[in-house]
C-alpha cells in the first residue's frame, strides 16, 4: 500500500519558496494526538526535548529533515545527527529538524488515518522539506528507509523524483558500498558528512530553481557526492563487473571520502529526550579513527586516519554540554577509548571536575589490558557491573591472523585482575566463521571462556559469571578481509553446537547470531547494484526492521531472494543460489571490480592485499601510531594533516 | 546594590520545598520515571543543589504524590524536594526559569517542613478531566449513567501474577460526571477516583468500563487532593 498519491497534505507542484501554490502547513495536533492512546511509548512521536530547535519555518530558506530509519529510542543517540543537528542550525537560513521510523503499530496507525510521516519539532510532514537526509549507517536500515520515505510520501526511486520531491540523501558507513540501495537515493555522502554538508546545502540553495538533474550535475562535481544515476555499473558474462561507466566526462570517475582536518566543536546544547532512549546521555567523541588494524574491521578502516580532540577542549566542552543538558551521564566516544594519548589525565580532569556532582562517566571500547581495568576503576564509583573483552577468535593463531594483538597468557591475567577488583561479570566477545578457522578454534573458544570461568570462581566465587557472545563474521567491503567469501550456513550451526554443548552450565551465558541474519547484511554489504530491485521487492513483500527479531521478515527476504525479481538477474544468474554463490559464496579475486571499488576511503587496495598476506601467514601488523604502514591515507589526505592527527611522521 | 556584607548572610530558606506545576501535549506521553527524569534534569541545568540519596546507586530525593498515567497531562501536579543546602522559594523559582522543556510550567514553589508527611501520604483522592472524539453526547450520558447505577463492576487485574483476577472498580470511583467545559469537537467527562495505596482508581480503566477505550481522549489530571484538605 502505498499513501503518495492520496494524502491531503502532500505537497504538490511548487518548489519551495516560489509562492505559486499556497502551503500546505504542519500537520495538525490533533491528528497526531488521535493516534496516541493506542500505541506502545506515544513519547516517540511528539517531540518537545530540550535543545531541540525552534527556528521559524517560513523565517528560513532551507530545510533540511534528518532521518534515522529506526526508532526514536534508537535514532536519538546517532551522535552522527547530532553533530549535522548542530552544524545546520547554526546558519541562520537554514532549518535542520528530524524524523524516525515510527513503529509498526503506530506505523498501522498513521496509514490508516492516511497521516504523513512528520517532523519533530513542527510536524511539517517530511515531503516538506527541501532535503531528506536519511542515515544510512548499516545494511539492516536500508528497508526502513524505503518504509520511511513510502510513510513520508515520497517516490521510492530517484528517478521517479522531481524538483517539487526532497532531494534524498544518505550518508553513514554503509555508503562505503551504496550500490545496493543506489536506486533510492539521489546523493551519497562518502566519508564525514560535516565536512561537505554546507558545501550541498549551498550548491542546492543556487540550483534550486532549475531542474533535479541540472541540480544533481552540479552537486556530483562536489568532492565526496556521489551521484550514483552518473555512474552505471558494466557486468561482464560471468556476472562480475567489467566497468563503470560515467555519464559525464567532468565528473570524477572514483569518489574520494571527505574527513574532517580537525573533529568538528562538540555539539553542546545536544538535545535531551523526554522518554527514555537507548543511550540517553551527553556525548563528547573524544577520539576518531583506529590505529589497531585489525583486519574485519570496516569502522578501523573508513574512519582514519586517528584524530584526537585536546584534553583541554574535552574537559571544557564536558562542563558546557552537562550544564546545558542536565544530564546525569557522560559518555565518551571512540573506537577505542584507551587509546587516547592523555585517556588517564583526561579521566583524571573529568573526575575532578565533576567531583561532588552526580555525574557518572563511561568509556566505552577498553582493551584487554591493566591499564584498561585501572581506568574502568576510576570510573566505576565503587560499582562493578561488567567488563567486556573482546578477544575476538579463541586461539592466539587465529588472532593473529586477525591482527588481534592479544594473548592468552594477558587476557586470562588480565581476567584475574578485574575479578579481584569486585567485578563479577565478565563479557566475552567472540566472531566465528573467521578465515582460516577450523572446528578446533571452537575448543579454543569453550577453553578460553572455561578458563575464565574458573578464575572467577577461585576470586569471587559462584556469583561470578561470564557471558559468551558469538557473533559470525561478515567480510566487510574496505576491510583486509573484503575478498574472503561468507561462511556457509552448515558450519555456522555445526560450530555454534559445538559452542552450545562446552558453553554451559552455572555461572555461563550464550548468546548468538541466527545466520538468516548474518546472510542478509553480508548481502546488503556486499552486493552489487542489481539488487537493488531486491530490497525493494523484499520491502514490498513487508521486510523493515531487519535488526529487530520481533520485527523482522524472514520469508519477505527468502521469497524476494527466490524471485530474482527483474529481467537482467534472471538473464544473469539462473537460480537464487546462483545469485547468493556469486554475491556471498565466492572468494573474489584479487584483480577483479569489486562493487564498491569507486568509493575511495583513502585506504589503497594495495594495502589491503598486502596485509591480506599477511594475514594468510600469520603476522602481525604493528600499531601504526608506531610506525605508518602506509596505508594511503597519509600520501592522499596530506594536505589536511593538523596537530590533531596521530600518524607518525614520515621521513 | 549595597555595600560588602560585614557578615555572612544567615541561611535563609528552607531544604524542602514542594513545586506545583503542570504538563501538557508532549510531556503528557511519559512515564512516572522519564517525568522524574525530566525533572531532574531541568534542575540540575538551573543549578538547584539537589539532595541525593546514598550508596552506589545515589538517586535525587524527589517525590511526586502519586505517579500520572502515561497520556495524561496535568494540571496542578505536585512534587516535594530536597535540597542540599537552603534555598528561598523565590530562589528555586528563578533557578528553573528559562531552563523548563516546553509545556512544562511551575505554578507555585513553597517552602515544606523538612519533618512534613510526604505527598504519598497525605493523598486521598485524584481529580482528572477526559476530553473525548467520535462519541455522541447520548452515548457518552448513557454510558454514565449505567456506570453510576451499578453496584460493582468488575475489572481485570493487571499484570501477570494477577491474571484471572478482579477488582471492583465502582467503589473507587467517587464521581463522575459530564464536564461542560469541553470545546467541541470534544466532549468531556471528570472523574474523581481514590488514591490510597491498594485504592487507586485509574482514568483508563474507568473509560474501558465505560466501553470507550479506543476513543481518541486528551487527558488531564486536574487536582490532587491531600489528607487536610
Amino acid at each position: 500500500m502505498s499513501i503518495d498519491t492520496t494524502h491531503p497534505t502532500q505537497r504538490i507542484g511548487a518548489t519551495h519558496g516560489s509562492g505559486s501554490l499556497p502551503e500546505i502547513g504542519p500537520v495538525a495536533w490533533e491528528r497526531i494526538e488521535a493516534l496516541l492512546h493506542r500505541v506502545i511509548k506515544p513519547g516517540r512521536y511528539v517531540g518537545g526535548e530540550y535543545n531541540s530547535v525552534q527556528k521559524a519555518w517560513d523565517a528560513t530558506d532551507l530545510h533540511i529533515c534528518l532521518a534515522f530509519p529506526d526508532l526514536y529510542d534508537l535514532g536519538m543517540s546517532n551522535f552522527a545527527l547530532m553533530i549535522l543537528y548542530d552544524v545546520l542550525n547554526r546558519q541562520p537560513d537554514l532549518l535542520a529538524h528530524r524524523t524516525y521510523l515510527p513503529a509498526p503499530d503506530m506505523i498501522a496507525a498513521m496509514r490508516e488515518a492516511e497521516l504523513p510521516l512528520y517532523a519533530l519539532e513542527s510536524y511539517q510532514p517530511v515531503s516538506a522539506f527541501d532535503i531528506l537526509a536519511i542515515s544510512t549507517a548499516y545494511e539492516q536500515l536500508y528497508t526502513n528507509s524505503l518504509e520511511l520515505m513510502d510513510l513520508a510520501g515520497i517516490p521510492l526511486r530517484s528517478t521517479n523524483r522531481d524538483v517539487t520531491a526532497p532531494l534524498v540523501i544518505g550518508g553513514g558507513h554503509g555508503t562505503f558500498n551504496a550500490e545496493p540501495i543506489a536506486d533510492f537515493f539521489d546523493v551519497f555522502v562518502i566519508g564525514e558528512a560535516e565536512d561537505v554538508i554546507l558545501e550541498l546545502t549551498g550548491t542546492f540553495q543556487r540550483t534550486r530553481h532549475t531542474s533535479r538533474d541540472e541540480q544533481l550535475r552540479a552537486l556530483a562535481q562536489i568532492p565526496g557526492l556521489y551521484v550514483p544515476q552518473f555512474y552505471t555499473p558494466v557486468y561482464a558474462v560471468g556476472g562480475g563487473i567489467s566497468d563503470l561507466t560515467v555519464a559525464d566526462p567532468t565528473l570524477p570517475t572514483t569518489i574520494e571520502k571527505r574527513l574532517m582536518p580537525t573533529l568538528p566543536a562538540t555539539p553542546v546544547a545536544q538535545l535531551v529526550p523526554n522518554i527514555n532512549t537507548v543511550h540517553n546521555r551527553a556525548m563528547i567523541e573524544i577520539h576518531r579513527g583506529c590505529t589497531r588494524g585489525c583486519r574485519f574491521c570496516q569502522a578501523g578502516a573508513i574512519t582514519r586516519p586517528i584524530r584526537e580532540r585536546p584534553v583541554d577542549e574535552i574537559v571544557a566542552s564536558a562542563e558546557d554540554v552537562l550544564q546545558q543538558t542536565g544530564y546525569e551521564e557522560l559518555a565518551l566516544l571512540s573506537l577505542s577509548s584507551a587509546d587516547y594519548t592523555g585517556i588517564d589525565t583526561l579521566i583524571r580532569g573529568l573526575i575532578d571536575t565533576f567531583e561532588g556532582r552526580h555525574v557518572s562517566i563511561s568509556l566505552p571500547s577498553l582493551r584487554i589490558d591493566s591499564f584498561s581495568v585501572e581506568l574502568a576503576e576510576m570510573l566505576s564509583g565503587g560499582r562493578h557491573s561488567g567488563f567486556t573483552f573482546a578477544p575476538e577468535a579463541g586461539s592466539d593463531a587465529l588472532r593473529h591472523r586477525i591482527n588481534k594483538d592479544i594473548s592468552t597468557e594477558t587476557l586470562l591475567s588480565v581476567a584475574e585482575e578485574v575479578f579481584t577488583r569486585g567485578w563479577r561479570t565478565i563479557k566475552l566477545y567472540f566472531m566465528i566463521g573467521l578465515p582460516a578457522e577450523t572446528d578446533e578454534d571452537m575448543e579454543a573458544i569453550i577453553d578460553l571462556s572455561h578458563q575464565v570461568r574458573r578464575i572467577g570462581n577461585r576470586i569471587g566465587g559462584r556469583k561470578t559469571e561470564v557471558h559468551v557472545s558469538v557473533s559470525t563474521f561478515v567480510p566487510k567491503p574496505d576491510t583486509v578481509f573484503q575478498w574472503e567469501p561468507l561462511v556457509d550456513e552448515e558450519t555456522v550451526e555445526r560450530r555454534q553446537q559445538i559452542l552450545k554443548r562446552g558453553i554451559r552450565g552455572r555461572g555461563f551465558k550464550l548468546s548468538w547470531n541466527a545466520y538468516p541474519v548474518t546472510k542478509l547484511e553480508a548481502l546488503l554489504t556486499r552486493g552489487d547494484r542489481r539488487l537493488g530491485v531486491l530490497v525493494e521487492r523484499a520491502w514490498q513483500l513487508g521486510a523493515r526492521f531487519d535488526a529487530w527479531d520481533e520485527w523482522c521478515n524472514q520469508d519477505a527476504w527468502n521469497q524476494a531472494i527466490a524471485e530474482l525479481p527483474s529481467e537482467e538477474l534472471r538473464a544473469t544468474f539462473p537460480s537464487a543460489q546462483a545469485l547468493l554463490d556469486h554475491q556471498l559464496y565466492r572468494r573474489r579475486q584479487p584483480d577483479e571490480r569489486l562493487p564498491w571499488d569507486h568509493l575511495q576511503t583513502g585506504v589503497e587496495k594495495r594495502f589491503l592485499l598486502q596485509d591480506y598476506r599477511r594475514s594468510l601467514s600469520g603476522e602481525l601488523l604493528t600499531d601504526c601510531r608506531e610506525e605508518c604502514h602506509a596505508c594511503g591515507i597519509l600520501q592522499h589526505y596530506r594536505d589536511l594533516e593538523t596537530e590533531e592527527w596521530r600518524c607518525p611522521v614520515l621521513r | 546594590m549595597s555595600g560588602p556584607e560585614v557578615m555572612p548572610a544567615p541561611p535563609t530558606g528552607s531544604e524542602r520545598h514542594r513545586i506545583t506545576f503542570a504538563t501538557s501535549r508532549t510531556l503528557a506521553y511519559l512515564s512516572v520515571l522519564e517525568l522524574g527524569k525530566v525533572w531532574e534534569r531541568t534542575l540540575r541545568r538551573g543549578r538547584v543543589p539537589l539532595k541525593y540519596s546514598q550508596g552506589f546507586n545515589p538517586r535525587p530525593r524527589m517525590h511526586f504524590a502519586a505517579p500520572l498515567p502515561v497520556g495524561c497531562g496535568c494540571e496542578a501536579e505536585l512534587l516535594d524536594l530536597s535540597l542540599n543546602e537552603p534555598r528561598t522559594s523565590q530562589a528555586l523559582r528563578d533557578a528553573i526559569a528559562g531552563v523548563t522543556p516546553q509545556n512544562l510550567v511551575v505554578l507555585d514553589v513553597t517552602a515544606v517542613d523538612i519533618h512534613a508527611r510526604s505527598l504519598s501520604d497525605l493523598l486521598q483522592e485524584t481529580e482528572y478531566s477526559v476530553w473525548l472524539r467520535q462519541v455522541s453526547e447520548a452515548e457518552l450520558v448513557e454510558a454514565v449513567t449505567i456506570f453510576l447505577e451499578k453496584e460493582e463492576i468488575l475489572m481485570p487485574k493487571r499484570g501477570r501474577k494477577y491474571r484471572g483476577k478482579f477488582y471492583d472498580l465502582r467503589p473507587l470511583v467517587k464521581s463522575l460526571s459530564l464536564d461542560p467545559a469541553a470545546p467541541s469537537p470534544w466532549l468531556g467527562l471528570h472523574m474523581r477516583v481514590m488514591a490510597r495505596p491498594g485504592a487507586t482508581g485509574r482514568p483508563d480503566e474507568l473509560l474501558r468500563a465505560l466501553g470507550l477505550a479506543d476513543h481518541p481522549r486528551r487527558s488531564s489530571r486536574t487536582r490532587l487532593i491531600l489528607e487536610s484538605e
